[in-house]
């Protein structure tokens, strides 16, 4: 090998890579080689290595190759080389097949093998045994498991922990090794070797030994509570990540049953005050996660000196420590600002903090504390500041004050030159200028006092934008608001700046906006002004341009002649298409298709969103990020795997848009209407006008797990029940759900039942129960029963075997209401006291509560029953007061009439007085509703 | 210079050199305890093989590199992944197996079939000898058809592992053919 190519090979420092294929090459003939030179060898499987890690990758075929002839590299006895053996074998075992083939030698080498390679060959062993060949293992692995020797006792529990999904039956044996491997205090046997300055053990087997004995034990409570009453007395961990792992342990059981937390309170309270930070932070931030949900269960002195911890953590020297307790106030922040007011003054000094993170962290937990007195002085601190931090923290802070802007509407003027300051002479990339767009969106859309001048800042924007995305959106949103503004004139001219000054695609966004100026009422003269530009504009040298352009003409033209014509609602559309629902149906038009597209596309079925639905969904995706963002947290410390689905959750939770879990919410609405209508008799109602949410009828852990849909129709109800038969040798013949009206004479007449046939072991199907209903509106409650044959499963055909007759069986389930919430859809509305105050008709009623549930959990519960939208993020209450106010807005399913709502909550020893205000355009409804909040 | 000597000499008498054998055989025939008989003179328990055990033992100034491949079912398709360099197959027998005994004939021929054994020497173990009921040498040779072997040095050693019978006696025979063949 010449210098050169040594050089361009072997300088880790240059960053290039070594060739694939000559290391393949030299890896066969070496290793192929008799006597075997190690030193070589080993140098190979470095290289060979570095190349894995960096993400290159073998053909299966080499890859087995590979593997067969570093397999042949066992005959050599030296430890160094058998180290690099196992972790080639590692390696390749997720690329290469038959890894198998080095089970044997891997297990001599833990039998007999030296104390140096002993924990690497028992980690190896995770790659290579399946669930027969684990079997053969156990010996093996429990004598590891209780080795006096810190790191085989070590590599003995993430291997076995790794095998768990794979061998089951065998590592479930190793419970009583485990238990010892946490208590027993293990050790570096050479003492004198290592000096005084390392510590000769840091204990972490007990780390490793934790995390296995919860994966075995994690079905069974008591054990679990065993085992932390066990551990976390006299010191018994000495291993800092297992006392971690054991606080993350009783966040675990708190959070499946919720009234455990009293007993550990006096534990929890120690723990604040633990020696290592990192268990403080772990208490602290489990503390505050569980006071969002259960505040009634928490007593204020915990959570205050939760709150005290982590303010103490904030002056620490150490920016981790710094860093992950200013994590916690800022989310803590999101919900109740007003218990982290205490660390005001701390927050504050760190807005200068060297690392930009933490302050940014700062910047934005104080903007969330600030009240709208100290609105205006911090956004004055952050204009000094933000022009120094890089994209990724102005993003953040943009973030918080879009936030603010949501939640202190006015404030608005501020704000809005903020983000106009920050958007004009900020320097920044396309994430940061959107970002900043988006929020001012937001403005113009939630925050009506702000539109104009928001519109015309943009406008201003536009003249010099770099960006085609943002551009184009901004052009819609001129499009979309311009026309109703005091001054239209004014947009028609920049917009049509831009069909003089941009590209094609632009342009092309251009005509689209200006021709909605057309019909615009504000300003009648400006319509033959919008004619004559679309008519320049339609000899431009873009076909597309020149499309749109044409067919605006053409669109304004007859709209002119009859003003309830359907080029109106072309131009000035009022509604769009549930995007989701539209992607699903277009999908399957097109896998489906059979007659070459001859028959159209149908949209009618397609669920239409007006204007207010969609920024009802909007503010509703908003004020549910909050939530979320506490559920990633608890997804976060649950010790253990983690499930795909939540990974998927959790990887969606950018601002703007839906998250995955909103996603898949929507198709699963939009299937079960289809469901539903692809059913003869259920057609006949004529269209669907409303369906409720999915409300559980058992628990979730029951043998049959039920849920039900209401759906609601012009003169019919239909309850939809999806049941889930989990048991596992058991099917489910003619299952049906009979519904008993609470109070006879029922309104409601049943007309039909449709049973579901057979559910199968594991299998999910819908039962629907037809009614039949007056115009009003009827609110009832009826008493469910489920009804079934049971027949025991033939495990081989997964049939029932012939000739069984089955039992008759019947099973409770909880009981389902119909209410007024069910007849209502929720809705936004810029000034709620204003259009509260327009409203016609009004009722008021009062209400006991003599439940003991938290403000907050009543709060809940009114925005699911009365399906409204909460306002002016009035959606938390305080807990730190006895009284709140609900604001929320909604309206008709059928009818689309508007319904608003205030209701006052006053928390007393006797219990919850609740006090609702209703004003609706439909008496009966208002007067329903108010009635039937509970 | 007196390195290169002893280099010189030592390549004239294969001291240097590793001699590669494979030890194979169907399952539960007595290879692994074979293998470690020859290496500590004992005998050890053992538990069926998954994948190969892989022992180097010097034997009359040999260095041997002696690779027992495991003998189940699954694993017998890897076994031409170890034949290169061969200089000896032992194949090993269960003598008292007689139903298995065309399933043996038909790997070992299989085997012997391969291009990069052609110029291996064959040994035969008929093992287990000191159980009841056991075939004895020739009976073996001739259920797996031993005669039809041309071109290659075979040869046959009743045996028992258990009892260390027969071992070295193969072993010696098999040590000559691969010194009169490589010298």
């Amino acid at each position: 090998m010449s210098t050169h190519t040594y050089k361009k090979f072997e300088n880790a420092e240059s960053g290039e890579l070594p060739d694939r294929m000559t290391i393949y090459q030299d890896c066969m003939s070496e290793f192929n080689e008799s006597p075997i030179n190690s030193k070589r060898c080993r140098l190979l499987i470095s290289r060979l290595l570095r190349l894995l890690a960096q993400g290159e990758t073998f053909p299966e075929s080499e890859a087995t190759a590979l593997f067969f002839s570093i397999s042949k590299l066992f005959q050599h006895q030296n430890d160094s080389l058998r180290q690099a053996v196992y972790l080639a074998i590692k390696e390749l075992s997720g690329i290469s097949q038959d890894v198998l083939m080095a089970t044997s030698s891997i297990m001599k080498d833990i039998q007999n093998g030296s104390e140096l390679v002993k924990p690497n060959a028992i980690r190896s062993l995770t790659a290579v045994l399946d669930e027969s060949t684990a079997f053969s293992a156990e010996r093996l692995l429990k004598s590891a498991l209780v080795s006096r020797h810190p790191s085989i006792s070590s590599a003995a529990l993430c291997t076995s922990y790794n095998l768990l999904p794979i061998a089951e039956v065998t590592v479930k044996r190793f419970a009583n090794e485990t238990q010892e491997a946490v208590v027993d205090l293990k050790s570096f046997p050479h003492k004198n070797l290592v000096g005084e300055y390392y510590p000769n053990s840091t204990f972490i087997t007990q780390y490793h030994a934790l995390g296995l004995l919860y994966q075995l034990k994690k079905n069974d409570k008591m054990a679990l509570l065993k085992m932390v009453r066990q551990f976390s007395n006299n010191n018994t961990l000495k291993n800092q990540l297992a006392k971690i792992e054991l606080v993350k342990l009783v966040n675990e059981l708190i959070n499946k049953d919720s009234q455990l937390f009293v007993d550990f309170q006096s534990l929890l309270m120690e723990w604040l005050s633990n020696k290592h930070e990192s268990v403080q932070l772990e208490t602290a931030k489990l503390i505050t996660n569980f006071a969002t949900h259960n505040s009634r269960l928490i007593s204020s002195e915990l959570f205050a000196s939760a709150v005290t911890t982590l303010q103490s953590l904030l002056t620490v020297p150490r920016v981790s420590a710094k860093f992950a307790a200013l994590r916690i106030l800022n989310r803590i922040s999101m919900i109740s600002p007003e218990k982290i007011v205490v660390c005001n003054p701390e927050l504050e000094s760190l807005i200068n903090d060297p690392n930009r993170n933490i302050s940014t962290y700062a910047i934005t937990t104080l903007l969330k504390t600030g009240t709208a007195k100290n609105i205006t002085s911090l956004i004055s601190t952050i204009t000094k500041f933000i022009h120094d931090v890089s994209d990724d923290f102005k993003i953040i802070i943009i973030d918080a004050v879009r936030t603010l802007s949501l939640n202190f509407p006015n404030e608005w003027k501020t704000i809005l030159n903020f983000l106009i300051d920050v958007l004009k002479n900020g320097e920044g990339g396309f994430k940061f200028k959107n970002n900043i767009v988006e929020a001012l969106i937001d403005m113009v859309t939630f925050v009506p006092q702000a539109k104009e001048m928001a519109l015309e800042n943009l406008c201003d924007f536009i003249e010099d934008c770099e960006f085609n995305e943002i551009l184009a959106r901004i052009l819609h949103l001129l499009g979309k608001e311009g026309p109703s503004t005091s001054n239209p004139s004014l947009y028609v001219r920049h917009i049509y700046n831009r069909v003089v000054l941009e590209n094609a695609i632009i342009r092309s966004a251009a005509v689209v906006s200006l021709s909605k100026f057309a019909l615009t009422k504000n300003d009648p003269s400006l319509s033959d002004s919008i004619i004559s530009l679309l008519r320049r504009i339609a000899n431009d040298k873009d076909d597309e341009v020149r499309d749109r352009a044409t067919i605006a003409l053409k669109f304004i033209e007859s709209a002119k002649k009859d003003t309830s014509s359907e080029a109106q609602t072309l131009l000035q559309s009022n509604y769009s298409f549930d995007f989701n629902a539209l992607e699903s149906k277009l999908n399957t038009y097109i896998s489906s298709n059979t007659d070459s597209f001859k028959t159209p596309f149908d949209v009618t079925s397609i669920r239409k969103l007006t204007e207010g639905d969609i920024k009802a969904l909007d503010l509703k995706r908003k004020q549910d990020k909050f939530t979320k963002g506490e559920f990633e947290t608890s997804v976060e410390s649950t010790p253990g795997m983690i499930d795909d689905n939540l990974i998927s959750k959790r990887a969606d939770s950018s601002f703007a848009g839906p998250s995955a879990h909103d996603h898949q919410q929507d198709l699963l609405a939009t299937k079960y209407a289809e469901d539903l209508m692809s059913i003869e008799q259920i057609k006949e109602f004529g269209p669907l006008v409303n369906s409720s949410q999915i409300v559980a009828l058992t628990e979730s852990e029951a043998e049959f797990v039920v849920r039900g849909v209401k759906h609601l129709f012009a003169n019919n109800v239909v309850f939809q029940f999806n049941i889930t038969n989990t048991l596992t040798d058991t099917a489910l013949d003619n299952v049906t759900v009979t519904c008993t009206p609470e109070v006879e004479p029922s309104e409601l007449e049943e007309l039909f039942t449709i049973p579901i046939d057979r559910l199968l072991p594991s299998a999910e199907a819908a039962c629907y129960v037809a009614f039949k209903k007056t115009e009003d509106m009827v609110m009832e409650s009826f008493l469910t029963n489920l009804m079934f044959t049971t027949k025991e499963v033939n495990p081989e055909t997964n049939e029932p075997f012939e000739g069984d007759e089955g039992f008759q069986d019947e099973y409770d389930i909880d009981s389902i209401f119909l209410n007024a919430g069910d007849y209502i859809k929720s809705s936004f509305v810029g000034d709620f006291t204003k259009a509260f105050d327009e409203l016609p008709n009004e009722e008021v009623a009062v209400y006991n509560i003599k439940e003991n549930i938290s403000l907050q959990e009543l709060v809940d519960r009114l925005v699911v029953n009365t399906s409204c939208l909460p306002l002016e993020n009035t959606q938390y209450a305080p807990s730190d007061s006895n009284s709140h106010t609900v604001k929320l807005f909604g309206q008709s399913a059928s009818k689309g009439t508007k319904i608003a709502l205030i209701v006052k909550l006053i928390k007393t020893s006797k219990g919850i007085a609740i006090k609702a205000q209703g004003r609706a355009e439909d008496a009966t409804l208002c007067a329903d509703l108010v009635n039937g909040l509970m | 210079m007196g390195n290169f000597f002893s280099s010189m000499f030592d390549r004239l008498w294969g001291v240097n050199k590793e001699l590669r054998m494979l030890i194979l055989g169907l399952d539960g025939a007595g290879k692994t305890t074979i293998l470690y008989r020859l290496q500590i003179g004992e005998v050890v328990t053992t538990k069926p093989t998954i994948g190969f055990n892989v022992e180097t033992l010097t034997y009359k100034n040999l260095k041997l590199n002696v690779w027992d491949l495991g003998g189940q079912t699954s694993i017998r398709p890897y076994w031409r992944c170890y034949y290169a360099d061969t200089a000896a197959v032992i194949f090993v027998v269960d003598s008292t197996d007689r139903d298995r005994m065309s399933t043996a004939s038909k790997e070992l021929h299989l085997m012997l079939q391969e291009e990069e054994l052609q110029d291996a020497a064959l040994l035969v173990f008929a093992n287990k000898q000191d159980q009841p009921g056991a075939l004895s040498a020739s009976e073996v040779s001739k259920e797996l058809n031993l005669v039809e072997l041309k071109d290659r040095n075979w040869s046959i050693v009743a045996s028992s592992a258990i009892k260390g019978e027969g071992i070295t006696e193969g072993l010696d025979w098999l040590i000559d053919v691969i010194k009169e063949e490589q010298l």
